[in-house]
């Protein structure tokens, strides 16, 4: 029975694990990504003539701060279409 | 029973380049290098047309490289200093390069080189191999190497290597140089996938113009301009005193 259902469930464990990576990792980039663009959203509204040099400094930034949340989307893209 | 994940087979224009061909057993993905050569062509095939004809009265094909060139200058200008000039050539062939290769997603049966983890990989190197030759080229071996054991100590108006410190900085390093490919690659494999995915549950009704928009253009546009950014900051940091 056991030999039976453990492809399956290995299977499950799998689409289990890609979800629970993707979800619990796109958490802390969405956070900070949105905290990025509400203080960028600040600074232009102080200094409007500085539009240019802060939305750059802001994409970089965010950008930066998403690595983590690629590094999940790698590892459950693995989980789902690599790991046999 | 075997459990499969079969997707719906896309649309493929060219069929005699897929796959992985045996050349010289090197296991060459076909694709991926057309697509890049097709790139490569464009670029210098459009940038030699506008050369030999420069103008002082530009075109539109070389007012938008102008538009370009110039905004490049600035930035590079702006965050390398009176040396942005000798590395404005790269950043900006770096940013078009990938640039075309994400938006060439949006036309059907073409398939971004980005989306294979080794053109990522190889403009990774690349600009590792930039940032840290022109580090050491402008601050000198020994300089270089002291960065590794900053932050150092004082002793007796000696200055003593911080042994502790060392390992964090090499796999700071290492780390930068990870994820700057990684991000690249998830992020338009990732589009790649949630626009298959999306496609097939709206049996391509109305939605795939507007997800080949986000994904092709918005998002492909922002990463090729991080990557450029990211490429020369790195460069930025490296030859900063």
């Amino acid at each position: 029975m056991a030999e039976e259902l453990g492809p399956y469930i290995q299977k499950a464990a799998q689409f289990i694990g890609a979800g629970l990576a993707m979800g619990l990792g796109a958490i802390g980039p969405g956070i900070g990504e949105g905290f990025a663009a509400g203080k960028a959203c600040e600074g232009i509204a102080r200094r409007p003539e500085e539009q240019s040099l802060i939305t750059r400094t802001m994409l970089v930034g965010q950008a930066v701060s998403e690595s983590t949340g690629i590094y999940s989307l790698v590892i459950a893209i693995l989980l789902i279409f690599v790991v046999k | 029973m075997d459990i499969e994940i079969t997707p719906a087979p896309p649309y493929r224009p060219f069929p005699h380049l897929e796959g992985e061909s045996e050349i010289f057993n090197l296991g060459l993905n076909m694709p991926t290098i057309f697509f890049s050569w097709l790139i490569i062509g464009l670029l210098a095939v459009v940038c030699f047309v506008v050369y030999r004809k420069l103008r002082p009265k530009p075109g539109r094909l070389q007012l938008l490289l102008e538009l370009i060139v110039d905004a490049f200058d600035n930035l590079t200008q702006s965050s390398l200093g009176k040396r942005g000039r000798k590395y404005l050539a790269f950043v900006g062939t770096i940013f078009l390069f990938v640039w075309l290769s994400n938006i060439i997603g949006i036309i059907p049966g073409f398939e971004e080189p980005t989306r294979d983890l080794n053109t990522p990989l190889g403009l990774m190197i690349i600009s590792i191999l930039v940032a840290h030759g022109s580090g050491i080229r402008v601050k000198g071996l020994r300089k270089y190497v002291k960065e590794y054991f900053e932050p150092g100590f004082q002793f007796r108006g000696r200055w003593i290597p911080n042994v502790i410190i060392f390992p964090l900085n090499v796999v700071g390093e290492f780390g930068k140089a990870i994820s700057l490919p990684f991000r690249l690659f998830g992020n338009i494999f990732g589009g790649a996938i949630i626009i298959v995915v999306l496609s097939n549950l709206l049996l391509f009704v109305g939605m795939p113009p507007f997800l080949l928009f986000f994904f092709g253009l918005f998002v492909g546009t922002i990463q090729a301009f991080v990557f450029a950014m990211l490429a020369m900051t790195y460069t930025a940091v490296a030859i900063a005193d």
